[in-house]
């Protein structure tokens, strides 16, 4: 018992030392094909992506805001002179910041990676009752271009199944820095990010949806926070 | 000797070619539609413009025009759609026209109609100053109730105030038409948007607008999402509407339009193609193995939604620099591969930096204006790219006239999200689709026209604040700092000229 719990906190201090929670201004490196973005962390460079096209899987930071990064140290060698991170979740911060304007020039040996396109929407069979997630940047209602395939997914299965309910239910939560500052989402956001999301299901023709919300938001624990900024799509046969 | 006949033949060859496609074209003119005209336009024709010659194809054969809805007067002002989408300038109308029109008919033509064909419909009506945004920049007022509404007339909710900061046409702060009159309204001053080719402006509408993940407008009739690419701010779901809302707007009728009349005008606007035949130096372009995107024959036959944003379906087709030998050929060539692939810093512009694609991004003119055979965006294409919004990148030096315009500040409130690169206080000639969604993100966006016809039809942008297309050219490289040569705009506007 006691050993088992020992481990259990070794594994999840090594976790934690693992995780990079911070906000900073992004930087592009520019390399001889497209950007690379990256941000500073206690003198470390961490990599964020590259630009590619619209299916990216994480979207990408933008020059004049600061971003929310929320990673782990990932193995493997720097990407862009930058450290990778996986899983990687960004926020773009929604005030604009015109500090944040650095763009280094391209260099040699520092190449971009080539892009790896988004997963497709997959086309298992779903049968039954079934859960989708829809996931949110920090503080923020608008539902990302890469969240769009859930949704529709969501919507042609129910539709399919002629479900007799799908329940909406909206999150907020709390982003554990690595400072140990703790962010809370603002209020009211969890209604928002239900109604955003039960008025998509209805526009795309998903008859009774309900939608309901969280108020109070989810603890933060500095490890899996981005997962809890979230709204749950239930599709009931 | 021998060589010497063939120079000689060489020289007779020369002159010989444009001879005879000069000859393709013959009997050009140059019409001024008056509505109520009783014609027959011809199923093909061909107008002059300062770049070349401009198509119009009409693919349902020859249109007689007596008392087509079209081009026959169904309001109480005189107006037909005819007078501002005449063939001749690419079923849009020129500012240079319409100085014309003043001239010939000391200002009685009724496109100059006090409603919208003047600055502000309070002012004395017989004063060229009265019409100076018309007659300088093409620019037909376009009132719009504010706050914004839903179909059924309720208020929609907005995200921002706006206040009038600067009103050189009274029109919006007078106590009549203005913010603070009886019916509330924001008066701004558009280009009227080529009334042809429009299967590809209606084409691909999507349930979700991919640029800002809500849904999408319907088609009333059939509840069907559409293209939201219609008019400068997307407000016209379809066609339909969008010709209700001209006639009871720019015709000023009292009655609504009958079904048959909305039906007819529908038809016509189908199955009108236009875009540039031939080039002033380089003569036609529309030929054999050439681009396939070229002249309104294309237009016709090809499919809308599809993606020209790369190097192998390219906008407009290719045209190849190293096949050309003429001078003016090389150059529009050279132009497209401008277009195409020339990369720069596409930079702090709203829903194209703002969407996840990462700020700044290093991108083309395709980037945006990516649609195959009319370089409008694929997808609900509204962009801030920096005509409308101060620090507004429109205005050359040389431009002395930005206090025509009026300018509105907008206040986002606290609880919304700020306009991604502008903050929370923007000011700004043309809120753009803001003034329909009430969102601070949009404003400022204006939805990407079509690029055909382009010669036929100056000037450009929403606003008219490129007087030509070398001032098109220059706003963008004072924009994203292209670093153009010379050579290098010229190449851009040879091209821009025959699309
Ligand atoms: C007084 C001038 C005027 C008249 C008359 C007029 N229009 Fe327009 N039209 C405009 C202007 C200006 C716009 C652009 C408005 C905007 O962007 O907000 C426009 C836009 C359009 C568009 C949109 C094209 C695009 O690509 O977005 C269509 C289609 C159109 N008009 C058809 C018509 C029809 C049909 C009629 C007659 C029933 C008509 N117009 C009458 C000035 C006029
Ligand atoms: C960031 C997206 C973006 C990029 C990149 C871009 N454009 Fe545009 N373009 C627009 C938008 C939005 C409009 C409409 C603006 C307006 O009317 O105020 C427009 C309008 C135009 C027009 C005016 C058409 C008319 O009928 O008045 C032309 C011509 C044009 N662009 C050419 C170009 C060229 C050439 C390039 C490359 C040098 C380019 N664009 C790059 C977004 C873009």
């Amino acid at each position: 018992m006691r050993v088992a719990c020992a481990l259990c906190l070794l594994v999840s201090a090594i976790a934690a030392a693992q995780q990079r929670n911070f906000i900073a201004c992004p930087i592009v490196r520019d390399t001889k094909t497209v950007p690379c973005f990256l941000a500073e962390y206690q003198g470390e460079l961490y990599y964020l992506g590259i630009q590619q096209d619209i299916t990216a899987e994480v979207p990408l930071p933008q020059l004049k805001h600061e971003v929310l990064v929320e990673g782990r140290v990932s193995e493997g060698p720097r990407v862009c002179g930058g450290i990778p991170l996986k899983p990687l979740s960004i926020s773009v911060i929604k005030e604009i910041n015109p500090a944040c304007n650095t763009i280094l020039p391209a260099e040699p040996g520092i190449d971009a990676p080539s892009g790896t396109r988004g997963e497709s929407p997959d086309t298992e069979s779903l049968s039954g009752r079934q859960e989708f997630t829809v996931l949110f940047a920090f503080n923020d209602d608008d539902v990302e271009f890469g969240s769009i395939a859930t949704v529709r997914k969501a919507a042609g299965y129910a539709t399919k199944i002629k479900a007799s309910a799908v329940k909406v239910s909206g999150y907020r939560a709390t982003t554990l820095l690595s400072n140990g500052q703790r962010m809370v989402e603002k209020p009211g956001l969890a209604e928002k990010r239900a109604q955003a999301i039960a008025t998509l299901l209805q526009g795309l023709g998903v008859a009774s949806v309900s939608a309901d919300w969280t108020a109070d938001p989810d603890p933060g624990d500095g490890k899996n926070d981005p997962s809890r900024r979230r709204v749950t799509i239930t599709v009931v046969p | 000797m021998i060589t010497r006949a063939l120079q000689m033949l060489k020289v007779l060859f020369l002159f010989a070619i444009p001879i005879t496609l000069a000859a393709q074209y013959q009997g050009t003119r140059n019409t001024w539609i008056e509505p109520g005209s009783q014609e027959t336009l011809p199923g093909f024709d061909v107008f002059d413009n300062y770049l070349g010659k401009l198509g119009v194809l009409y693919a349902s054969g020859p249109v007689d025009t007596t008392g087509h809805p079209f081009f026959t007067p169904l309001g109480s002002n005189g107006r037909a759609c005819v007078n501002c989408h005449q063939p001749t300038y690419g079923m849009s109308v020129s500012a240079e026209a319409l100085q014309e029109r003043w001239h010939a008919t000391g200002g009685k033509d009724p496109v100059f109609a006090a409603f919208d064909g003047s600055n502000c419909p309070g002012l004395p009506q017989d004063q060229e100053k009265s019409h100076s945004l018309l007659l300088h920049r093409g620019l037909f007022r376009i009132p719009l109730p504010w706050p914004p509404q839903n179909a059924d007339g309720s208020p929609k909710p907005v995200e921002f105030s706006i206040e009038v900061v600067r009103d050189p046409t009274g029109c919006n702060l007078s106590p009549k038409y203005g913010l603070k009159s009886a019916h509330p309204t924001i008066s701004v001053y558009r280009r009227p948007r080529p009334a042809a080719n429009l299967k590809y402006v209606i084409s691909g509408g999507q349930p979700i607008v991919l640029t800002t993940g809500l849904l999408a407008d319907h088609d009333p009739d059939t509840g069907r999402p559409v293209s939201m690419n219609l008019m400068s701010d997307a407000r016209e779901p379809t066609l339909k509407t969008q010709a209700v809302d001209a006639i009871m707007g720019h015709e000023e009728a009292h009655e609504s339009p009958s079904r048959k009349q909305l039906d007819e005008i529908m038809e016509f606007e189908s199955q009108v193609y236009m875009a540039q035949v031939e080039h002033v130096y380089a003569g036609p372009l529309v030929e054999r193995g050439g681009p396939f995107g070229l002249g309104p024959a294309a237009l016709r036959d090809r499919q809308p939604g599809v993606s020209g944003d790369n190097g192998f379906d390219r906008i407009f087709g290719i045209f190849d620099p190293s096949k050309e030998t003429d001078y003016y050929r090389k150059s529009i060539a050279r132009g497209a591969d401008i277009f195409m692939f020339r990369q720069f810093w596409l930079r702090d512009t709203a829903h194209i930096n703002s969407i996840g694609l990462g700020n700044p991004l290093k991108g083309t003119c395709s980037t945006c204006h990516n649609a195959q055979m009319t370089g409008q965006g694929l997808s609900a294409g509204w962009v801030d790219v920096g005509t409308t919004n101060y620090p507004t990148w429109t205005e050359p030096d040389t431009w002395t006239e930005t206090a025509d315009l009026p300018v509105f500040k907008i206040t986002c409130r606290p609880d919304a999200d700020p306009h991604p690169f502008l903050g929370r206080v923007i000011y700004s000639t043309d809120p753009g689709r803001a003034l329909i969604s009430g969102r601070c993100a949009d404003v400022g966006s204006i939805v990407m026209q079509q690029m055909r016809g382009l010669a036929a039809r100056p000037p450009y942008f929403s606003n008219g604040s490129a007087k030509n297309l070398r001032e098109v050219v220059d706003f963008y490289d004072r924009r994203f700092d292209m670093k153009l040569t010379d050579t290098e705009k010229d190449d851009l506007v040879n091209f821009l000229g025959v699309l």
